[in-house]
């Protein structure tokens, strides 16, 4: 595979609590690739969201490399073009990684089409009416055009997760991270999010999902990674991962959760 | 007690009264402001967890209040703007600007004190989910704390910053201590032309009540606005 083709490289990454005694992240080494699906599975405290949310920064490694755009963003500079060392600005990355969280974190301030329209203006300087035109066209696209002003709290848990996703892109990431997005969701709005990843990732995407959604890793992630205590601990096509595991522990993992 | 000629005398002091109001006005509107950029710096200190600003404003803000009104303002007029030359001109053509700006101090770093503890108090009770959503979509730290954290933050402690204000008009009385012409020095000053202390006291009563209590209803009107998210 071409050096291009990778989007994110992490080089042993770790993340310690009470002095090392706490190892969230112990050494986790991977590439994410431009267009893929990447799905992280394991046991609840296996790292997999601290891992998911230590590539946009909003856990801070205790040392490893994280390196997005060609530059490692867990140093506080890089070099330029040109050869100078200058600061680097996690703002501007974070632009390009839209995230997905577990509790749909939508702004309860505001209309969906303000949440939606917030960053890009703010953020990005776009124009107040274009940025309100795209947000229609993507609430289009998942269905909730009807909504635009509604605040949060109207919508159902499903409806959230839908706005949160389009919010995010809204901003046109280049990848998208997605921590746990149907666990805080009833039974029956589980499909209609899943229903929108799914369709993102035919979009062709880059996604790194963790979830708890073995039948969604299976149909739609084209890489699963399978963690435990911090560590990867096997990584493979879904064929690989639930047809054919190879560690006791995915073994375990897997009659529990199938 | 009362007597219609009682009133009929302080009557011709009633230009006082209005000079009084005028001032308890501008005392407590500046009190405000500069109050509330006060505690906005302190709360943001105090939650900032950088040595020793932190342990400053908690300083700051437990001596302030652990102190009386009247001892603060005593020392920040005889002791602290003793050094300080104030202009000596007149506002409006009738307050005294050397006595209106320490009591503005004073008022302002007293109420700071106050609402900076209802501020942070306030910046905590919003989900960090909501900070770590505008982080996560380019906002710096300063656009998520304007735009996502303090608005949420503000319409939580509304009614407590309310009551604050309400709070500061009726604390401005205090200046009359040191010589800023308010409602109260409209009062005392009737009391020693007239030798009437009830009737001034009825109309000062009754001034008071007519500030506060709108002040009041205008903020319970604007905390109904911000509440618009929170109906199904």
């Amino acid at each position: 595979m071409e050096m291009s083709d990778k989007l994110i490289q992490v080089k042993d990454l770790k993340k310690h609590y009470n002095k090392g005694v706490i190892k969230a992240l112990d050494g986790v080494t991977i590439d994410v690739n431009k267009g893929e699906v990447m799905v992280v599975i394991g046991p609840s405290g296996s790292g997999k969201s601290t891992f998911l949310r230590s590539l946009n920064l909003l856990e801070e490694p205790t040392s490893g490399e994280i390196i997005f755009d060609g530059v490692d963003i867990t140093k506080k500079k890089y070099m330029n073009a040109e050869g100078k060392m200058v600061k680097l600005s996690i703002d501007e990355h974070r632009q390009k990684m839209g995230m997905v969280f577990q509790h749909f974190n939508l702004f309860p301030h505001m209309t969906i089409l303000k949440n939606m329209t917030l960053a890009p203006i703010k953020v990005k300087h776009m124009d107040k009416e274009e940025a309100e035109k795209k947000a229609m066209a993507l609430l289009e696209r998942v269905g909730l055009a009807d909504r635009a002003d509604a605040y949060p709290i109207q919508l159902s848990g499903g409806q959230k997760q839908r706005v949160a996703i389009v919010r995010a892109l809204m901003m046109e990431p280049e990848v998208m991270l997605f921590d746990e997005p149907t666990s805080a969701l009833d039974p029956e709005m589980v499909g209609e999010v899943l229903e929108v990843m799914k369709e993102l990732a035919q979009s062709g995407m880059t996604m790194v999902v963790v979830t708890h959604e073995m039948g969604f890793a299976r149909e739609v992630g084209q890489r699963i990674i399978f963690m435990a205590d911090g560590k990867i601990v096997e990584e493979g096509t879904p064929v690989d991962i639930f047809q054919n595991p190879q560690s006791p522990r995915l073994k375990d993992f897997l009659n529990k959760v199938l | 007690m009362f007597s219609a000629a009682g009133f009929a005398k302080t009557w011709q002091y009633i230009d006082l009264f209005k000079q009084g109001v005028i001032t308890t006005i501008s005392l407590s509107f500046l009190t405000v402001i500069f109050g509330f950029f006060i505690a906005l710096v302190l709360a943001l200190l105090k939650k900032s967890k950088v040595h020793p600003f932190d342990y400053l404003a908690t300083a700051y803000i437990e001596i302030f209040r652990a102190t009386p009104m009247l001892v603060q303002i005593f020392v920040i007029y005889y002791i602290v703007f003793a050094k300080v030359n104030v202009p000596a001109f007149k506002l409006f053509g009738f307050i005294r600007f050397e006595r209106f700006l320490p009591g503005v101090v004073a008022l302002a770093m007293n109420s700071g004190a106050y609402l900076a503890e209802i501020i942070r108090s306030g910046i905590q009770s919003i989900d960090y989910g909501q900070t770590e959503a505008a982080r996560s979509l380019g906002m710096t730290k300063f656009q998520s704390f304007k735009e996502i954290v303090l608005p949420q933050a503000i319409k939580n402690i509304l009614p407590a910053i309310a009551n604050e204000f309400v709070t500061i008009i009726k604390e401005s009385s205090i200046c009359y201590t040191i010589g800023v012409q308010e409602i109260m020095y409209a009062v005392s000053s009737t009391k020693g032309a007239t030798y009437r202390i009830a009737e001034p006291l009825v109309i000062a009563t009754l001034v008071y009540f007519c500030l506060t209590f709108p002040t009041s209803k205008i903020i319970a009107y604007f905390e109904r606005r911000m509440s618009r998210g929170d109906v199904r």
